[in-house]
């Protein structure tokens, strides 16, 4: 789907046709998902998340430019959600002794390999580096996730955050450098 | 420590996404900057530590059903919006049916009308002053404070 084609489905989505919104949810509902997690760390809420996003986006349709590509608009929506998620969290963890003792915003995010002979050194490594992701900053893990685990070009990552692939690079290698940075700091070699 | 401007082109470099031009350019600096070669490797280890690795996905039907939840959630939400206003229409009714008898009756003491006037009037304030807020914020933008 290209960006014309895409923008005649909005145009039809702006008139109420829901199933043509179904098509665009079909084609983001991945890259939606990615970048929840990043935020939220939990699969159940990252899914949760990008569905009501999708919800808040078709209410407000009337408003989005057409002519422009549909997911960075998206996106703002999405991070907007997933910032009051984590701050509804915030506040229950303060509101609770017990939670306060728990580092703040620290869910780890789940990480797997894709080899099928993984060694048991190796399931650590992913455990370890699924915590270390979950210190960085929401910025910083969205497009390590978006890059360094799903295989997202710069180009698709540029067009998907509305962002110039200068700013792809930049923003990568200050994510790559806090995660090593955090790696050290867990002690985990590799 | 790297050179500051070859900081981005470093990662272009290492993910392969550099124009001919540039990666020559990149390994011209590579050859002269000790720094940068030594931060090109580490980068280069830990891409190849995590190369196999992916986030964790949902099963195969969550994602047959992802598009079916979001449809339902919005038909939901038409529901709520009826059903919100169909009770703020009807309570309405129901609160000024009552208190237009009760004001009407002479029986009724003075202190006591005085009071559900004020109650009245105190909750139309309250109700008209989050109306406002709530039309205010819908006008300005309630993503300013997200940074791109």
């Amino acid at each position: 789907m290209n960006l014309s084609e895409e923008g005649s489905i909005i145009e039809r989505c702006k008139s109420g046709d829901r199933e043509a919104f179904g098509s665009i949810v079909q084609k983001y509902m991945k890259p939606a998902y990615y970048v929840a997690l990043g935020y939220v760390g939990r699969p159940e809420d990252a899914l949760d998340l990008s569905q009501d996003a999708f919800v808040n986006a078709f209410r407000h349709i009337k408003r989005f430019d057409s002519s422009k590509s549909f997911f960075p608009w998206f996106y703002s929506i999405l991070k907007n959600l997933c910032m009051n998620h984590l701050n509804r969290l915030h506040r229950r963890r303060e509101e609770s002794i017990d939670e306060m003792a728990e580092e703040e915003g620290q869910i780890p995010i789940p990480i797997e390999t894709t080899d099928p002979e993984t060694s048991l050194v190796r399931k650590d490594l992913e455990v370890k580096i699924g915590q270390a992701l979950a210190h960085l900053r929401p910025k910083e893990r969205e497009i390590i996730i978006l890059q360094h685990f799903q295989d997202y070009s710069y180009q698709e990552i540029a067009n998907l955050l509305g962002i110039p692939i200068g700013t792809v690079m930049s923003r990568l290698y200050s994510a790559r450098q806090a995660l090593r940075r955090e790696l050290e700091r867990m002690g985990v070699t590799y | 420590m790297a050179d500051d401007a070859f900081k981005p082109l470093l990662m272009g470099y290492l993910d392969g996404e550099l124009t001919e031009l540039e990666i020559l350019r990149m390994e011209d600096h590579l050859r002269g900057c000790a720094g940068c070669t030594s931060e090109l490797e580490e980068f280069r280890r830990l891409k190849e530590v995590t190369q196999k690795m992916r986030v964790v996905m949902p099963d195969d039907k969550y994602w047959e059903i992802y598009w079916s939840n979001v449809y339902n959630r919005l038909e939901r939400r038409v529901g709520w919006i009826l059903l919100s206003l169909g009770s703020i229409l009807l309570t309405s009714y129901g609160l000024y049916y009552v208190i237009a008898r009760l004001l009407l009756q002479g029986a009724i003491p003075l202190v006591i009308r005085i009071g559900v006037v004020a109650l009245v009037v105190g909750l139309c304030t309250l109700v008209v002053s989050v109306l406002r807020e709530r039309i205010f914020f819908s006008k300005s933008d309630k993503y300013e404070r997200i940074k791109r």
